[in-house]
């Protein structure tokens, strides 16, 4: 998928029939409420036509030909049908809403529990801004199409025909004459909205790079000051706002244009049928309701008329919309249960890469592991160190499967871990990130995600273990304390703690743990250090290890290099060889001594934030 | 028609005014003999709407019933086109003038909270979150675009219609005219109480959407712990409990729409029917005529209708109010002149400094520098060493004049900082941060940001490659004219940085500020970033914010700090001599390769 796919640009597909229906056939469940507010706008604008026809009949048979009875039975009429179509008002209104808002449920429903089941390799190659706006607002423009859309289509042709109908009825060579203006009158509406949406559409554009460039000026104001752009950034700015300010002002005065437009030319028609209506009502064959009600009838068409255009545009946004999201529903995942995967009930055994060679992108050139092949003990503890880009993660997202070898194997117990459901080695893996990911909720919430039928008494036990519950308790709400959008009102090093207490309430068979790079005070570090061993005892762990203290406590230490294993052995082992080991970890060394002493930095004091 | 400079250049800080409706109106000024011709043109549009009925009536009356009309039937036909044009042209032409108003007030508000914003002081701008000022000057403007261009405009149209068609209608009978607005009070009423619900019931709709959104987002950006712990299943419950609130709380809003518009319809529609039932019995009984009866029946729809708009557009107005309020807040702000400072010196500085017991208090009465004094000569190097908040960036910060000193003084070539004007200060010093920030334009237009003016491709070349940045700018596919950030390319922090030492670098300032923290970039980059800052730091006064000793060992003078103050100072051989935190930073340095040496024997 190339980058150019990703941007928002302006859709300008033809009429996909194949995706309409496949957006119509969204409605199927629903299909009594679509039937409801289909047959109620339909009576709500046949009504409006026989309101005209009744306003007709009063002058014509109530007033003019002086009865009264008749003009009291016509007015009965009239406020009944009244109420008949304000309970369809009532109805359509809610049918079409309540279906709409039902259609976004669905679809933002149906996308959220797709995109769960995709493989991580989707959402390393597709930005969560991209993803979140096919969520949000496709399925917003979607469901549109499928209500007030089909409502707004609806609508007007029962408008048109029904007043062509009655005009028709009541005197069929003028009805004639309206029908010869009315392409006339389309054209013109095309032709306007057009040029308005075109106008819109521009200002649109501009409207996100006046944002951008407030944003831009604000992030950036240290620097705007240092250098002194003021009045340069101001002129530039005033060419976007020039720009904007012609381009609304166009659209609003096409607007304001478009209606006295139509309105003039139905005005012509008006005097054509006063001209010609006229003369029959000298001649007696048209009455003065009737004419009446055809002006009303001509002034009724032009609503859908006007709007025609508009609706027209914004279908064509909506299947651009329901392009981009089927075009995600449809994504297949690349890791999946094979036909007969099972759960072995354990995954404890030994695990075996065998030849294992990966890459990302089947366009790399070069894998990112190569013919990689690894024994593990059950219950062994092996460090993953090395350079960034070396293959460290990938080795980590292949034992959790969140990818597979393109070739050769991994073997868990003495079998293809292919063989296994996704479930069952992913819900008996416990894994720390190096940037701990938490959810809006309170702590409480966020560690009995590693266990979800854990007690509260439990989940004390797995903070304790993890050394998170000495600064748990001195939070205000302890426990329920809320911990901020993607936990951003608890520090980095106490994130740490808490998704190590996740992890540790999981009681996973194996553990992953990818270790933060950033310096977390000695206090804090320890409580860290603590909770990890806890985890490592007994379970087999893979550690992407910065700290010393985790490297040396490894079983075996693996330097991972350009996909390969570089040196391999225990700590004393790979000191004494003086080789890539020994510079990696005389570097590291020197590095972290060198925050640990240095008397002006101020690690965070988790224990003693309140 | 274009707007004059005047108007363009109005300060709009005369329009803050503790009573929001005059504020209002002052925003408009320059533009309100636009807005009243708008509104005049809507009447006008109006008078020939009612006028038509009236012309209907006279066709009826005195041409189809009586047939003794002074006038011909082309002459009536004529008049109904002359009217519908009349009608359109002035509808039109309000439309226009509106829109006029409504962008031109717009377009200037956003010049000026740009530029506003732009000129406010350092302490405004790291007192208020970045998010909540780019959120005032977008969607609070555009609130307030829509009040001018929908709300001021589309009240007066509704007072307007309501005006003239009634007056319409009391010339054709007084008695019909009357009851005919009977219900317009409770139409009005009705619609300000549904639209205040319909406003609570949007806004708790969007409420909903936005936890919908962060809890889609936090999946998004957490989906590694979600398989992680084979969570699927619970992130689907969670997700679904908040979508289905939203579509509930969606629903909750239809149902006051659905409930709404009927009602309303109904009660219009009796009052019609009334008008129509008593109308019709006085034509019956020859009270009226016929004709008076169907302008009657045409004018009353331009009464009764529009009114249920009306609660509408009030609730809307008070949406407008808060935005008001929002971006005045900021418009409020003092800005930080430029320009103000009797000293100019035709030529650069020297950039001889000299500190006097400077002391800076925040306003909220915090101590951030106290009795700082010190002084160098042009082309030395001071360096500042000291722990975050220890005052270091603070101090930097007032050369510039982004934070003004609250005691002592500062002489820059033995002048009060004072007294020289912000614009020629900040010309004469470069800043260059840590992480520095670039813009997104391409990497020619970032180099060349700060000069203004025309700089010729060699220039910027030479200065890119005295920055060590000329090399890898090269390797991108369209070189100086590769977009930084989102839409093209990313650049590292070493990279941005040596970006930002060729902007400095063409801007040639007398006075440096780095900031030398080059904690994040390895080793390979810090030696090119090292000699990049070499070249710049060539004959100027340069202040260097240093985290480590081994850049700063050649400084003139060293300061370091501590809770802002100055507690040691001196040269490298100066300070190794005395005992202090400098002594103990170097002395870490032997310690660590004596334990390094202890570990390794130690496995040996």
């Amino acid at each position: 998928m190339s980058l150019n796919y990703f941007e928002e640009e302006e859709f300008k597909t033809q009429f996909n029939g194949q995706t309409l229906r496949r957006i119509l056939a969204l409605t199927r469940p629903h299909w009594r409420w679509v039937v409801g507010f289909l047959i109620t706008i339909a009576l709500v604008s046949g009504l409006d036509s026989v309101f005209t026809y009744l306003s007709k009949l009063i002058i014509d048979n109530g007033i003019l030909a002086q009865n009264r009875s008749e003009l009291y039975r016509l007015l009965v009429i009239y406020g009944s049908l009244g109420f008949v179509q304000a309970s369809g008002v009532f109805c359509f209104i809610y049918l079409a809403g309540v279906l709409g808002e039902r259609v976004r449920y669905d679809l933002r429903q149906k996308m959220f529990n797709h995109l769960q089941g995709l493989s991580l390799s989707y959402f390393s190659r597709t930005p969560v801004g991209w993803i979140m706006s096919r969520v949000t607002s496709d399925s917003e423009r979607v469901a549109d199409l499928v209500t007030w859309g089909l409502l707004d289509v609806t609508w007007g042709m029962m408008n048109i025909i029904t007043a062509m109908g009655f005009m028709l009825f009541i005197n069929w060579k003028l009805a004639l004459i309206v029908l010869g203006i009315l392409p006339i009158l389309f054209y013109i509406a095309y032709q306007f909205r057009k040029r308005i949406l075109g106008e819109f559409r521009n200002v649109r554009k501009l409207n996100s790079k006046i944002t951008g460039s407030f944003n831009e000026n604000i992030t950036g104001v240290r620097v705007v000051k240092a250098l002194c752009r003021e009045d340069a950034n101001l002129e530039e700015f005033k060419v976007l706002t020039g720009d904007m300010y012609r381009s609304s002002y166009r659209a609003a005065w096409l607007s304001a244009l478009f209606l006295p437009s139509v309105q003039l030319v139905s005005a012509i028609a008006l005097a054509t049928i006063v001209w010609y209506g006229g003369w029959q009502v000298q001649v007696g064959s048209m009455t003065v309701g009737g004419i009446q009600a055809f002006v009303a009838y001509v002034t009724f068409m032009m609503w859908p008329i006007q709007d025609l255009a508009r609706v027209f545009a914004e279908m064509q946004h909506s299947i651009a919309s329901g392009e981009r999201i089927f075009s995600m529903i449809d994504a297949v995942p690349d890791v999946k249960d094979l036909p007969g995967a099972y759960d072995p009930g354990t995954i404890q055994g030994d695990i075996e890469f065998d030849n294992v060679t990966f890459y990302y992108d089947e366009g790399d050139k070069k894998p990112v592991l190569e013919n990689f092949s690894l024994y593990v003990k059950r219950g062994e503890t092996i460090a993953l160190v090395g350079e960034t880009g070396g293959g460290k993660t990938t080795i980590v997202n292949l034992i959790c499967r969140f990818y597979e070898p393109k070739k050769g194997s991994i073997r868990i117990g003495g079998k293809d871990y292919r063989e296994y459901s996704l479930h069952a080695i992913q819900s008996r893996i416990g894994m720390v990130l190096q940037t701990p990911h938490l959810f809006s909720g309170t702590i409480r919430e966020n560690i009995r995600y590693g266990r979800l039928d854990a007690t509260d008494e439990e989940i004390i036990e797995a903070a304790k273990l993890a050394g998170a519950h000495d600064f748990i308790v001195k939070l205000k709400k302890r426990y329920d304390e809320e911990v901020g959008e993607g936990g951003n009102l608890l520090s980095v090093g106490q994130k740490q703690l808490i998704s190590l207490a996740r992890a540790v309430l999981a009681k996973p068979e194996v553990f992953i743990m990818d270790e933060a790079t950033s310096s977390v005070d000695t206090l804090t570090e320890a409580l860290i250090q603590r909770g990890m061993e806890t985890m490592m005892k007994g379970r087999t762990s893979f550690v992407i290890a910065h700290r010393l203290s985790t490297i040396k406590r490894a079983d075996r230490i693996l330097v991972i290099e350009q996909g390969k294993i570089a040196e391999m052995g225990s700590h004393a082992e790979l000191l004494r060889k003086r080789g890539k080991y020994y510079s990696l970890y005389t570097k590291q060394f020197r590095h972290q001594m060198e925050q640990d002493l240095d008397p002006f930095s101020q690690p965070e004091q988790i224990a003693t934030t309140a | 028609m274009t707007v004059s400079n005047a108007v363009l250049n109005y300060d709009l800080k005369r329009a803050v005014h503790p009573n929001r409706l005059i504020g209002l109106w002052r925003l408009m000024r320059g533009f309100r003999k636009l807005y009243i011709a708008a509104t005049l043109s809507l009447g006008i549009s109006a008078v020939a709407k009612t006028l038509t009925y009236l012309l209907l009536r006279y066709f009826v009356d005195d041409f189809l019933v009586a047939g003794s009309a002074a006038l011909t039937l082309p002459m009536i036909a004529l008049g109904f086109i002359l009217l519908a044009t009349a009608e359109g042209g002035f509808s039109f032409l309000s439309g226009k003038l509106a829109a006029q108003t409504a962008e031109g007030i717009t377009r200037r508000l956003r010049n000026y909270l740009f530029d506003h914003i732009q000129r406010l002081t350092f302490t405004y701008h790291s007192r208020m979150e970045t998010g909540e000022l780019i959120q005032r000057s977008t969607s609070d403007v555009d609130a307030l675009r829509r009040f001018f261009a929908d709300q001021a405009i589309g009240i007066g149209r509704i007072i307007l219609l309501f005006v003239i068609n009634f007056i319409a209608l009391l010339q054709l009978n007084v008695k019909l005219g009357l009851i005919s607005v009977v219900v317009v009070p409770v139409i009005v009423v009705i619609s300000l109480f549904f639209f205040r619900k319909i406003s609570k019931a949007y806004e708790d709709y969007q409420t909903q959407d936005a936890i919908l959104s962060t809890t889609l987002q936090e999946n998004l950006t957490g989906i590694r712990v979600v398989k992680a712990f084979a969570r699927q299943e619970y992130e689907i419950g969670k997700f679904e409990r908040n979508n289905w609130e939203k579509f509930l709380r969606g629903k909750k809003l239809l149902k006051m729409h659905s409930l709404f518009w009927p009602i309303s319809d109904t009660i219009c529609n009796l009052q019609i029917l009334v008008g129509y039932l008593i109308g019709a019995l006085m034509a019956i009984n020859g009270e009226i005529t016929v004709g008076t009866f169907l302008a009657y029946a045409g004018l009353i729809v331009w009464i009764i209708f529009p009114m249920r708009n009306l609660g509408r557009l009030i609730v809307q107005t008070s949406t407008g109010m808060v935005s008001y309020n929002r971006v005045m807040d900021i418009i409020r702000q003092d800005r930080e002149s430029l320009e103000t400072g009797k000293h100019r010196p035709k030529s650069d500085i020297l950039g001889k400094i000299e500190f006097d017991q400077v002391g800076f208090v925040y306003d909220d009465g915090n101590v951030a520098l106290e009795d700082i004094s010190f002084s160098c000569e042009p082309g030395q190097v001071v360096a500042l060493l000291g722990s975050t908040g220890s005052g270091k960036t603070t101090l930097v910060n007032l050369l510039p004049r982004f934070y003004e000193y609250t005691s002592g003084r500062i002489l820059l070539d033995d002048i009060e900082l004072k007294r020289y004007p912000r614009l020629f200060l900040r010309q004469q010093i470069g800043i260059v941060e840590q992480e520095p920030f670039l813009f997104s334009r391409t990497i020619r237009e970032n180099i060349t940001y700060g000069v203004g003016r025309e700089v010729p491709q060699a220039e910027v070349e030479a200065a890119a490659k005295a920055a060590a940045i000329h090399d890898i700018i090269l390797t991108f596919e369209k070189g100086y004219n590769t977009l930084v950030g989102e839409k093209g390319v990313t650049l590292s922090g070493g990279q941005k940085q040596r970006v930002a030492i060729a902007r400095t670098l063409l801007k040639n300032p007398r006075i440096l500020i780095l900031d030398d923290s080059t904690s994040a970039v390895d080793t390979e980059t810090e030696a090119e970033i090292r000699e990049a800052l070499q070249n710049l730091m060539k004959g100027r006064t340069t202040f260097v914010i240093a985290h480590r000793i081994q850049s700063i060992m050649d400084a003139d003078l060293i300061l370091v700090l501590d809770k802002g103050r100055i507690v040691q100072r001196g040269k490298h051989a100066d300070l190794l001599r005395q005992d202090g935190i400098y002594r103990q930073i170097y002395e870490i340095q032997t310690r660590i390769d004596d334990e390094l040496e202890k570990e390794i024997a130690s496995v040996a």
